[in-house]
C-alpha cells in the first residue's frame, strides 16, 4: 500500500514538476555555447565583426553562456544561408550572421538562394560607410567638377553581383563614363590598383578610407569625390558622420543635375544601398524562435551598445557607426525587405545590357 | 635603430616571450600534422588574441606562423606526405633519403636552411620596409600574370625525361583550379549541381590526394618500414654540415622566398617548388635528384621560411594578404584594432619591430627543438608501415576533413587519391599536376584583368617584356643542361 502511495507521489511531483516548465518565464542559458554561424572564412570582415561582438554577448545574454563564432564558408555565403536555413533549430542556441554580400543574391533571385529574410527575426544590425575618390589627373576637385565630365575612366571590381552595385551604379547614375575591370580580389588589391595607376576611381570603407587613402590625398594622389551616405532614422540617405566633410551621394548628384535623384534608377539604388551599406551586416534568429528568446537576444545587443568598453572598440575597429538593434534593425531591413520587384527586375536588366551578367 | 632595440626589451619581457614560445609550440604542432598549416593555425589562435596588448598578439601569431614551415619537414620527409603545402617539393628528394635510412640527415639539413631561411627572411623585412612600397606597385596584373606563368614553367624541369606527360600533368592541374567559381565573372564551372564544387576543390585536398594517399597505399603493398635499411645512417649532424657546406644555395633560394612571399597574389604555396626547379636548373650533376639529393631538401626549406618575412611586407604595408595565413592574419589586426596601411611605418613602428624579432626569434626557438626532436622522430621511420597506416589514414582524412567540414571533403580526397595512385603507377608527374592547379587562379584571373584593362598592349608593358626574357632563359637553361648531361632525372620520386 505504501509503496503505492510513493509511486502516486512520484507522478505527482514529475507531473507538477512538467507544468512548471512553461511557467519559466526567464530564458537561462546557463552552461549552454551558443553557435553563431558565420558563412565566411575566419579574417573576413563578417568573421571579425562577430569575433568583437560575441565576448559581450556572452557577458550580457542570460546565463552567461559561450558564445562561438563558427564559420561556414562557401559559395559566396549563400552555403551557410541555406544551412541556416534548413537545419537550425529554433532554440535560440544558434544565430546567424549576414552580410550584405548575403543579402544581395537575394535580392537578386538567385536559384541557389533557399534562405527568406523575410521570416527571422532580426536581433541587431551593423552599418557602413564608403567613400568615393579619384586620380588628380584629370583636374576633378570635388564632386561638383563632376558635371559634363567625359574622361573615360576604370574601376577595380570584384564582380558585377557584389557590393560593386551601389559604386557601379553610382557612376552611371552621375553620367560618367567607368569601365568595370573585373576580377580583384577585393577592395585592398582594388586600392593598389588605383596606386599603380591600373584604375583611376575608386571606392573604399570609410575605416580603410581613413588609414591607406587619406595618405594619398595629403600627397596629392587622389582626390575624393563623395560618400554613399548613411541611413537616417527617417529613411533617407544623408551625409555620412565619419566624414561629414564630403557630400553624400543624393547631394553629389545635385550637385551635377541639379536635382534630387528620384525614378526607378534610384529607388534600385536606395534598395542595394541599404542592403549593401545601411545595414551590412545583421545577427538572426530562426523562423520559430519563441518571442522571449528573441526579447533577450534583443536585450543583450542593447546592453553591449550601451557598454562603454563596446563603444570604444566600435570606434575602433568597426568604423564607429551607430549600430542599430531590435526594431530599429528591423524597421531599417525592412527597406530591403520591401523592395519593389520593378527595382529587381531594374537591377537585373542593367546588370544584363551594361555587363552582359545574368543572375542564375 | 632606438627603436629596434626598444622593440627587442619589450619582446623579452617574460609575459610576451611566453606568448612567443605558445605561439612557436602551436605552430610546431601545426606544422607536424600533415595537411594543417597557417589558415588552420591563424583560426585556432584569432579567439585568444581579442583585447590582448597588440605586442604580445604579435608575438603570438607570428611566432606560430614563422615555424610552421620548419616543422612540416616531418611527415615530408618521414612519410612523404606534405606536412603544409609550403613542404611539398621537400619530399621529392627529402623522403628518398629517408628510404636510405638517411631521415636525420636530411632533417638536420631542413631545420638548419629553415633557421637561416627564416632569418634571412626576417633581416630582409628589417631592411626593405622602407623602399617596399614603389616596388610592391610596380607589379600590375600584367606582371602578376608573367610571373605566375614563370612559376608554371618549372614544369618543364620538374617532369626531368617526359617533359610531355609534364606538360599534359600540368594541364590536368589547371583544369582541377578551374572547377568551381570562375574568379572574374559571376559563374560556377562543373559543379553538376552539387553545391560542394562551387568553391573548387581546395588546395589541402589537392596536395594530400596527390602525394599521401599513393605513398600509403603503396606503403601497404610492399608491408615494409618507409626506411628499407634497418638502422638509421648518418645523423642530424651531417645534415647541418650538408646545408653548410651548400651555402650559395641557401642564399639563392631564400632571396626567392622573400621575393615569392613579397610579391602579393603569387601564393605561397609555390615557392617551395620555384626554389627546387631553380636549383635543378642551375645545377650541373642532376642525376640524383628526386633520388635522394641533399640539395632538393636544402632549396626548398631555405625558401618556405624565407617567404613569411617576405609575406608580412605587403600584409602590413598595403592591407593585402600575400597568402591564406596571412589573410587570416590580417582579420588578426582589425581585431586588435589595427589598420594596415603605410601609417604602419610612421605610427606603428614598434609593432613593425615587434614582428621582425617575433620572426627571427621564433625561428631559432623552432629550429632548434626541432632538431633535437630529430633523432627520436627519425625512428618512426624503421617501425614497419602496417602499424602506423591507421594512424597516418586517419590524419589525413581528418586534415581533409578540415578544408570544409563536410562529407565532400572526404569524397574529393579519395577521387583525388586515386587520381593520384594512377598517375604515380604511370608515372605522370605530379609536381606539374600541383603546381598548375596552384597557379591556375592567378593565372586565369591576372590575364582576364590585363586584357579587360589593356587590351592587347599589356604585352608591350616593359615589366612584362623583361619576365618573358627571364622565362624563355629559364626555359632554354633547363633544356640546355640536358642535352648536355642527358640524365637520367625521374620527375616522380617513386619511380
Amino acid at each position: 500500500m505504501q509503496k503505492k502511495w510513493i509511486l502516486v507521489g512520484i507522478a505527482f511531483f514529475l507531473i507538477s514538476s512538467l507544468g512548471l516548465v512553461p511557467l519559466a518565464q526567464g530564458v537561462d542559458f546557463s552552461g549552454e555555447t551558443i553557435k553563431w554561424i558565420i558563412p565566411f572564412g575566419v579574417g573576413g570582415g563578417s568573421d571579425v565583426w562577430a569575433r568583437l561582438y560575441a565576448p559581450f554577448f556572452q557577458k550580457y545574454l542570460p546565463g552567461k553562456p559561450t558564445v562561438a563564432v563558427q564559420n561556414m564558408p562557401g559559395g559566396g555565403s549563400i552555403t551557410g544561408g541555406n544551412y541556416f536555413h534548413t537545419r537550425v533549430k529554433a532554440d535560440g542556441l544558434t544565430a546567424f550572421g549576414s552580410s550584405g554580400s548575403t543579402s544581395f543574391p537575394y535580392l537578386l533571385g538567385a536559384s541557389q538562394v533557399k534562405y527568406d529574410f523575410a521570416k527571422y527575426h532580426i536581433v541587431f544590425a551593423s552599418p557602413t560607410g564608403g567613400v568615393a575618390y579619384i586620380k588628380p589627373e584629370f583636374g576633378v576637385k570635388s564632386a561638383k567638377d563632376l558635371k559634363g565630365f567625359k574622361e573615360k575612366l576604370a574601376y577595380a571590381s570584384q564582380g558585377a553581383t557584389s557590393l560593386d552595385i551601389i559604386p557601379l551604379l553610382s557612376f552611371e547614375m552621375l553620367g560618367l563614363d567607368v569601365k568595370a575591370v573585373f576580377g580583384y580580389k577585393g577592395r585592398g588589391p582594388g586600392r593598389v590598383a588605383f596606386e599603380q595607376g591600373e584604375t583611376n576611381i575608386d571606392y573604399q570603407t570609410t575605416t580603410a578610407f581613413t588609414k591607406n587613402v587619406r595618405p594619398l590625398i595629403d600627397q596629392g594622389l587622389a582626390v575624393p569625390l563623395m560618400t554613399w551616405g548613411i541611413l537616417d532614422d527617417k529613411g533617407n540617405v544623408v551625409r555620412d558622420p565619419v566624414e561629414p566633410e564630403f557630400p553624400c551621394f543624393p547631394e553629389a548628384y545635385e550637385m551635377v543635375y541639379g536635382k534630387k535623384p528620384s525614378g526607378s534608377a534610384w529607388k534600385a539604388w536606395k534598395a542595394f544601398f541599404v542592403a549593401g551599406f545601411g545595414v551590412q551586416k545583421a545577427m538572426w534568429l530562426p523562423e520559430k524562435t519563441s518571442p522571449e528568446i528573441v526579447e533577450a537576444y534583443r536585450t543583450a545587443a542593447a546592453k553591449i551598445v550601451a557598454d562603454p568598453e563596446f563603444q570604444k572598440m566600435v570606434k575602433k575597429s568597426l568604423g564607429g557607426y551607430p549600430q542599430l538593434v531590435g526594431q530599429e534593425a528591423r524597421q531599417a531591413f525592412n527597406e530591403v525587405l520591401s523592395v519593389p520587384p520593378e527595382s529587381k527586375q531594374w537591377v537585373l536588366k542593367w546588370l544584363k545590357e551594361r555587363f552582359d551578367v545574368t543572375v542564375k | 635603430m632606438d627603436a629596434a632595440l626598444k622593440s627587442l626589451s619589450v619582446m623579452l619581457d617574460p609575459s610576451h616571450f611566453l606568448m612567443l614560445i605558445l605561439g612557436v609550440l602551436v605552430g610546431l604542432s601545426i606544422g607536424i600534422l600533415p595537411g594543417l598549416g597557417g589558415i588552420v593555425g591563424m583560426s585556432i589562435l584569432l579567439p585568444i588574441i581579442y583585447g590582448m596588448d597588440p605586442h604580445a598578439a604579435f608575438a603570438l601569431l607570428i611566432g606560430m606562423v614563422a615555424v610552421i614551415p620548419t616543422s612540416d619537414t616531418f611527415p615530408s620527409v618521414m612519410m612523404g606526405i606534405p606536412g603544409s603545402s609550403a613542404s611539398q617539393a621537400t619530399i621529392m628528394d627529402g623522403y628518398p633519403l629517408a628510404k636510405k635510412g638517411e631521415a636525420a640527415r636530411a632533417l638536420g639539413a631542413a631545420f638548419t636552411c629553415s633557421l637561416i631561411g627564416g632569418l634571412f627572411g626576417a633581416a630582409v623585412l628589417s631592411v626593405i620596409i622602407p623602399i617596399a612600397r614603389p616596388i610592391v606597385l610596380a607589379f600590375g596584373s600584367p606582371e602578376l600574370f608573367m610571373l605566375a606563368l614563370l612559376g608554371l614553367s618549372m614544369v618543364g624541369v620538374l617532369s626531368g625525361k617526359r617533359p610531355i606527360k609534364g606538360v599534359l600533368a600540368a594541364g590536368i592541374g589547371l583544369m582541377i583550379g578551374a572547377l568551381g567559381d570562375a574568379p572574374a565573372v559571376p559563374e560556377y564551372r562543373y559543379t553538376f549541381g552539387i553545391d560542394y564544387l562551387m568553391d573548387g576543390i581546395p588546395l589541402v585536398i589537392v596536395g594530400l590526394g596527390l602525394f599521401a594517399f599513393p605513398e600509403i597505399v603503396d606503403l601497404l603493398i610492399k608491408g615494409k618500414a618507409i626506411s628499407e635499411v634497418a638502422t638509421l645512417g648518418k645523423g642530424w649532424l651531417d645534415g647541418v654540415k650538408d646545408a653548410l657546406r651548400h651555402k650559395l644555395i641557401i642564399l639563392r633560394c631564400s632571396i626567392i622566398g622573400v621575393i615569392v612571399g613579397f610579391l602579393p597574389g603569387l601564393g605561397g604555396s609555390v615557392v617551395d617548388w620555384i626554389a627546387y626547379g631553380h636549383v635543378i636548373q642551375t645545377t650541373r650533376d642532376r642525376e640524383n635528384f628526386g633520388k635522394g639529393d641533399i640539395r632538393g631538401v636544402i632549396a626548398p626549406e631555405s625558401a618556405n621560411n624565407a617567404k613569411e618575412g617576405g609575406g608580412l611586407i605587403p600584409t602590413l604595408l598595403f592591407g593585402i594578404p600575400g597568402s591564406g595565413s596571412m589573410a587570416v592574419f590580417l582579420g588578426g589586426l582589425l581585431i586588435l584594432g589595427i589598420q594596415p596601411g603605410p601609417a604602419m611605418v610612421t605610427e606603428n613602428v614598434d609593432l613593425l619591430y615587434t614582428a621582425i624579432w617575433s620572426l627571427a626569434l621564433a625561428n631559432v626557438f623552432g629550429a632548434g627543438l626541432c632538431i633535437f626532436l630529430s633523432k627520436p622522430i627519425a625512428r618512426l621511420t624503421v617501425i614497419p608501415f602496417t602499424y602506423l597506416a591507421p594512424f597516418m589514414i586517419l590524419i589525413i582524412t581528418l586534415a581533409s576533413y578540415q578544408a570544409s567540414r563536410g562529407w565532400g571533403d572526404l569524397i574529393a580526397l579519395l577521387v583525388m587519391g586515386i587520381l593520384g595512385w594512377v598517375m604515380k603507377q604511370y608515372g605522370w608527374p605530379r609536381p606539374a599536376a600541383l603546381i598548375g592547379y596552384v597557379l591556375s587562379d592567378n593565372i586565369e584571373t591576372y590575364l582576364f584583368i590585363s586584357v579587360q584593362r589593356y587590351g592587347l598592349a599589356w604585352i608591350a608593358r616593359r615589366g612584362v617584356i623583361i619576365l618573358a626574357l627571364i622565362i624563355i632563359a629559364s626555359l632554354a637553361m633547363g633544356v640546355f643542361w640536358q642535352r648536355k648531361k642527358a640524365p637520367r632525372l625521374g620527375g616522380d620520386h617513386a619511380k
